[in-house]
């Protein structure tokens, strides 16, 4: 385990986080750090307690123990998930508009429909989201999180369902927004092919915390075994 | 927090209106419920008895409960498509904005369920407004007030549990009674005339339930729509 990180410079720290369902542990003692500008890859098999962890980070749910504490605001945190928050009634265009007077940003027009077009969706701009398939919804859903310039990045298996060229766009995306000094905690079952842009990882498995530390030793570890979890 | 309030608040009420006034299945379902409540009820008298001024307005606030049920169902349903609820959770909005938006929304959308109601009372239960139209509209909103105020609470606190989808339906009627009970006495003024000396109370009563359950909302509605 590689606890190398400094405290001192972080967006998001867990320390003893500890969660039960009623009376079933979920997972135990997870202590990590999140950095400004780092990946962090969150593995683990089915039923693990992922999607849990990141509902913790975010905020949606307290950790029955442990702490979680945040160094942004709420309004720089993105989250996207299995769920896209869209609204099929409205266009892609209105479903911008929506979240981001939500936000309490004033954003243009013209602001709304870049963000549409660096998502590939500018000429669908007026048309109802719920015509839109899964991989052009969850386009839209990457648009109203770019929307926000977060400082921290929640992405619970962001590319389940996506087609090829969505997924590049969204790792694309994610390598920018590292590049742009956020935090990205990004929970993902294609481990063999993300872990080339983690600098971190943590592995949830038996109900603990598995592995936490950098990407490469990790890579290491793993040698000559399977990647898949 | 005052220009974001307007800009939240704005923004919910304008895309709950969009979304369910584009269809029209959100307004078009209470309305219809509400109208044959009336028309059913007319037949139940022999031809040329009068129905009396107070079974009329009787059912005009029962024909009002049907629609608010529909309403917030609608309302608060909208948010579990696609989770959109998680989104406004995670969002730096107060939850109070919410509670409020929707209260909104379904007070514009009970007014405009009535705006149908009223001609139908007047028509198959042969009522005619007795006083001004004024003191008739402001007593509807005055009892539409409290109304919304039980429907925005107990509307978030139905949904996203399958069990609990029948709760708003179970809870609401019973909690309703007093504001029914005030409405019903002001609203057989209005069509009869008859005024029994009490009118002012139950006015107060209205106004006393719309403050209690205002205030009840939004100390409340954060810790109800909140649970994950």
């Amino acid at each position: 385990m590689n606890n190398s990180s400094h405290d001192h410079d972080f967006i998001l720290r867990l320390e003893g986080v500890t969660h039960f369902f009623d009376q079933r542990l979920v997972f135990k003692n997870v202590n990590l750090v999140v950095e400004p500008g780092s990946i962090l890859l969150v593995a683990g098999p089915n039923g693990a307690g992922k999607t849990t962890l990141m509902n913790i980070m975010s905020g949606l749910i307290p950790p029955s123990a442990g702490m979680v504490e945040h160094r942004a605001s709420r309004d720089k945190y993105a989250f996207l998930g299995h769920h896209t928050f869209i609204y099929n009634g409205l266009s892609a265009l209105d479903n911008l508009r929506f979240w981001s007077g939500i936000y309490g940003l004033r954003l243009t027009e013209h602001e709304h429909l870049q963000l549409l077009d660096m998502v590939g969706l500018k000429a669908f701009a007026h048309e109802k989201a719920g015509n839109f398939s899964r991989g052009m919804s969850q386009r839209l859903s990457l648009a109203r999180v770019l929307m926000l310039k977060p400082v921290l990045f929640l992405l619970d298996e962001p590319a389940t369902g996506l087609d090829p060229a969505s997924r590049d766009l969204l790792r694309e995306v994610i390598s920018a927004g590292a590049g742009d000094g956020a935090a990205i905690v990004w929970v993902s079952h294609t481990l063999k092919e993300d872990l080339d842009m983690a600098d971190r990882v943590l592995l949830l498995e038996g109900k603990k915390q598995a592995f936490y530390g950098l990407a490469r030793d990790y890579r290491n570890q793993l040698y000559g075994t399977s990647l898949e979890h | 927090m005052g220009p974001l309030l307007n800009i939240r608040f704005l923004c919910l009420t304008h895309k709950d209106l969009k979304l369910i006034l584009a269809d029209g299945s959100g307004i078009v379902q209470p309305v219809l419920l509400g109208l044959i409540l009336v028309f059913v009820f007319s037949l139940s008298t022999p031809i040329g008895d009068e129905v009396s001024a107070q079974a009329a307005a009787s059912v005009f606030w029962l024909a009002t409960c049907f629609a608010l049920v529909l309403v917030f169902n609608t309302l608060y349903s909208i948010e579990e498509t696609n989770q959109a609820r998680t989104g406004l959770l995670l969002s730096p909005m107060p939850l109070q904005h919410v509670w409020l938006s929707k209260a909104v929304t379904g007070l514009i959308l009970l007014l405009l369920a009535q705006f149908f109601f009223f001609p139908a009372i007047i028509v198959f239960l042969g009522q005619e407004l007795m006083t001004g139209w004024w003191t008739f509209l402001g007593t509807v909103l005055l009892v539409d007030w409290g109304l919304v105020a039980v429907g925005s609470l107990l509307g978030a606190l139905s949904q996203g549990h399958a069990a609990r989808e029948s709760l708003l339906s179970v809870v609401i009627f019973p909690l309703l009674v007093p504001l029914l009970l005030a409405g019903i006495r002001m609203g057989a003024h209005f069509f009869g005339g008859a005024d029994d000396g009490h009118l002012s109370a139950w006015a107060g009563i209205a106004f006393a339930f719309g403050s209690v359950f205002t205030g009840a909302a939004i100390i409340l509605f954060p810790f109800v729509y909140n649970e994950y």
